[in-house]
């Protein structure tokens, strides 16, 4: 029971955080076909700006700035580089994008070096919400899931509720329509872009003063992030939200469970020779939790490439 | 291949031949390694190029292939009887085995989720292998030696060297031959309009998991004679650097003419080679060439020697050399300054330098690059990166305009000649 809730609680928080930066990643693809693998970078960026500039203004300027700056830099990535590459078609943008990946990942370890930084959340954070089976559950865990859930319903009311939300909306279904009807469209996209970046710098300011802050925390988040897109289908913000909590969840409840298929066949009676073939049949669901989101993402791929919630193929 | 280009990679052979007895260990090994990442990024450009689709998970045939390899090599020493030269064909094999099932499955998708797909499969691989003792040697990996055989001891790497290099010329020349078979240029007509491919009757499915295997099995060949030159592979051979590198260097090389990769290959292992023991931000400066490439020759190096050889007799090379000189000079200041900037942030966020700064309680002691000494509180510091980027710009800059003017006149004439021709021949 203990593990049961204690990983719920994890999971979701994590869930959450994870659909911070996805949500920025799907609404970008959504709207432009690019597939953005800078994104988790973004992250990482606004990890170490938040670090930089709370060591000298504190901890709150950091959250505040960090994501301004990432969301600049989107921007300036969307009006500067994109569009050279455009013409070239979507495999040019991705590389661009996988390029700049790159280029930042090593300008932070140049400025910051190759190993974690010491960014940590104010003292005032550092208490604990609740008792809960005899130890105490930090409050930050429920001030990441907090940010995440407010930024989430900003994001849902500004796109449901508002002028600028419908122009978005109408950008995203059909571009040259809303152009036409004289709507600045590029402008449109740069903001987007400016947002979802923005978003995934806020994830990695808030994120990074709890979980460590390195220079791998990118393509670690990054891969994860990819598989909660694509099954919760890409350019949907609701199938990423599921499928964040979804992956949030499965990764915080599959590091304590030892069950194997060998186990599985316990049931049967047939126990003994899976455990005598070994191989996969005898790894632990603990070990494997690494694996599993990519065999889900795989078969979300083949069977129904449109995600859960996605409504395109 | 027209004569010229003939003649060109047999001398480029027969260089390969004689030299490396010649050369230091340092360099026999580094060659060996440009080969290996030759004809893996060959082999990739078989999907990328011909078939127009974009991998982001060849790591797995790579690894799958060098795996394969160190268990035969495993058996070898255990008394079996096999050829160490015929090594590679356990990696070809083994390539082609999951590059059929894998390709199958990835090939039902195109476009982004192809490349989502492939980048899912190269990552069940990594995350499992660390777990499966048996099969990879979980996280130290599987290690063997190279036995002799016929009187050859692979004991030494030059020996390697010349194993290597075999195969891969070998392969090189199979995959060039294959994209002149029948089959090779119906993939080409899969990259440019597939519906048509499939009313001219073909099963487009079918011939994407052929050219997908193909490309699986060339490339396990290369992890395999990677696993014999090290003689020992772990599962960070899957991981997704792996992948990465080999897409960078296809595409700075140049993926839409055959033997760009190779270009790219070499000239990336050769810079890792050389610049990884002078400074840590090599990758940063590789990052940089490939975002600079794909922002301001799409084609990459190969697409654009391409370019001038074919306009080569438009081309009036005594004109356009000045300006490309010029254009060179130009390049060259801004990578200097590009260079300087680099290093010098390096230093200055060094934990060397947050030493020295406690010495120097607190202030900003000078620091040694390039053999001077620059003081980061001194203008001149900043200011010779400066006028390096900024001359540079400016030079490049004008040197632009000046080409693009040579060009569009070539085009003017291209455009005039044909019409002359096309009358001479009514």
């Amino acid at each position: 029971m203990e593990f049961a809730i204690i990983s719920t609680l994890n999971g979701v928080t994590y869930g959450l955080l994870l659909f911070m930066v996805s949500a920025g990643l799907t609404l970008i693809f959504g709207m432009m076909g690019v597939l953005n693998f800078a994104h988790a970078s973004f992250y990482m960026l606004g990890a170490y700006v938040a670090y930089a500039v709370s060591s000298i203004f504190g901890f709150w300027t950091g959250i505040l700035v960090a994501p301004i700056v990432v969301g600049l830099v989107g921007m300036a990535v969307e009006r500067f580089l994109l569009p050279r590459v455009h013409a070239h078609g979507h495999a040019h943008e991705l590389l661009l994008t996988f390029g700049l990946a790159l280029i930042i990942e090593e300008l932070i370890k140049l400025f910051f070096g190759d190993f974690p930084v010491n960014y940590q959340m104010p003292e005032a954070l550092r208490f604990s919400a609740f008792e809960i089976f005899g130890t105490g559950y930090p409050f930050y865990r429920m001030f990441i899931g907090a940010v995440a859930v407010i930024m989430f319903t900003v994001l849902w009311l500004l796109l449901t509720r508002t002028r600028t939300g419908i122009v978005v909306r109408a950008a995203e279904r059909l571009p040259q329509m809303a152009e036409a009807l004289g709507h600045n469209i590029p402008i449109v996209f740069m903001f987007v872009f400016g947002t979802g970046a923005a978003l995934a710098g806020l994830a990695g300011a808030v994120a990074g003063a709890f979980y460590p802050t390195n220079p791998n925390m990118g393509i670690e988040l990054g891969v994860i992030v990819f598989v909660v897109v694509v099954v919760g289908g890409l350019g949907s913000l609701k199938g990423s939200l599921v499928a964040s909590l979804l992956i949030g969840l499965f990764s915080s409840f599959s590091v304590g469970l030892d069950w194997s298929v060998a186990s599985m066949f316990d049931v049967v009676g047939l126990g003994d020779w899976a455990r005598s073939v070994g191989g996969l049949l005898t790894l632990e669901l603990s070990s494997v939790s690494a694996t599993i989101p990519f065999a889900l993402m795989l078969i979300v791929l083949l069977v129904r490439p449109a995600g859960l919630m996605g409504e395109r193929n | 291949m027209t004569s010229i280009q003939k003649i060109l990679l047999a001398l480029l052979l027969v260089l390969l031949i004689a030299v490396p007895p010649f050369l230091g260990l340092g360099w026999q090994n580094a060659l060996i390694n440009v080969l290996i990442s030759s004809l893996f990024a060959l082999a990739f450009n078989l999907l990328n190029g011909q078939a127009g689709l974009l991998s982001f998970g060849h790591a797995a045939y790579f690894g799958v292939g060098a795996f394969a390899a160190l268990h035969l090599m495993i058996a070898v020493e255990d008394g079996l009887f096999f050829p160490t030269p015929l090594l590679p064909l356990a990696g070809g094999l083994a390539g082609l085995v999951v590059g059929v099932v894998a390709g199958y499955f990835s090939t039902m998708r195109s476009g982004v989720y192809f490349a989502l797909v492939t980048l899912a499969i190269a990552e069940l691989f990594h995350s499992l292998a660390p777990h499966l003792e048996g099969t990879f040697g979980g996280e130290a990996g599987v290690s063997s030696m190279r036995m002799p055989w016929m009187g050859f001891g692979f004991g030494t790497i030059i020996e390697v060297y010349y194993l290597t290099l075999g195969w891969v010329v070998l392969c090189g020349l199979a995959l060039w031959a294959y994209t002149r078979t029948p089959f090779g240029r119906l993939t080409l007509a899969l990259r440019d309009n597939e519906q048509r491919v499939k009313f001219l009757g073909y099963n487009a499915h079918y011939a994407k998991v052929i050219v997908f295997a193909v490309s699986a099995m060339m490339t396990g060949v290369a992890g395999a004679l990677l696993a014999i030159s090290n003689e020992t592979a772990n599962y960070s051979l899957f991981s997704g650097s792996v992948s990465a590198q080999v897409v960078l260097q296809t595409f700075v090389g140049g993926s839409t003419v055959f033997f760009g990769p190779v270009i790219g290959a070499t000239v990336f292992t050769l810079f890792s080679f050389l610049i990884s023991d002078l400074t840590r931000s090599w990758l940063f400066y590789q990052g940089l060439i490939f975002v600079l490439v794909m922002l301001y020759a799409p084609t990459g190096i190969g697409g654009v020697i391409d370019h001038h050889i074919r306009n080569r007799r438009q081309l009036d090379l005594a004109k356009i050399g000045g300006p490309y000189l010029v254009a060179l000079g130009g390049g060259i200041l801004i990578a200097a300054g590009t260079v300087f900037l680099t290093e010098s942030a390096e230093v200055l966020f060094g934990q060397d330098y947050a030493m020295a700064r406690d010495g120097a309680s607190g202030g900003f002691p000078a620091y040694d690059l390039f053999g001077l000494s620059w003081s980061p509180l001194n203008p001149v510091t900043w200011l010779v990166p400066l006028v390096l980027l900024c001359g540079g710009v400016f030079i490049l800059i004008r040197a632009r305009r000046v080409i693009d003017r040579l060009w569009a006149r070539k085009d003017e004439a291209t455009t005039a000649d044909m019409t002359v021709g096309a009358g001479g021949k009514e």
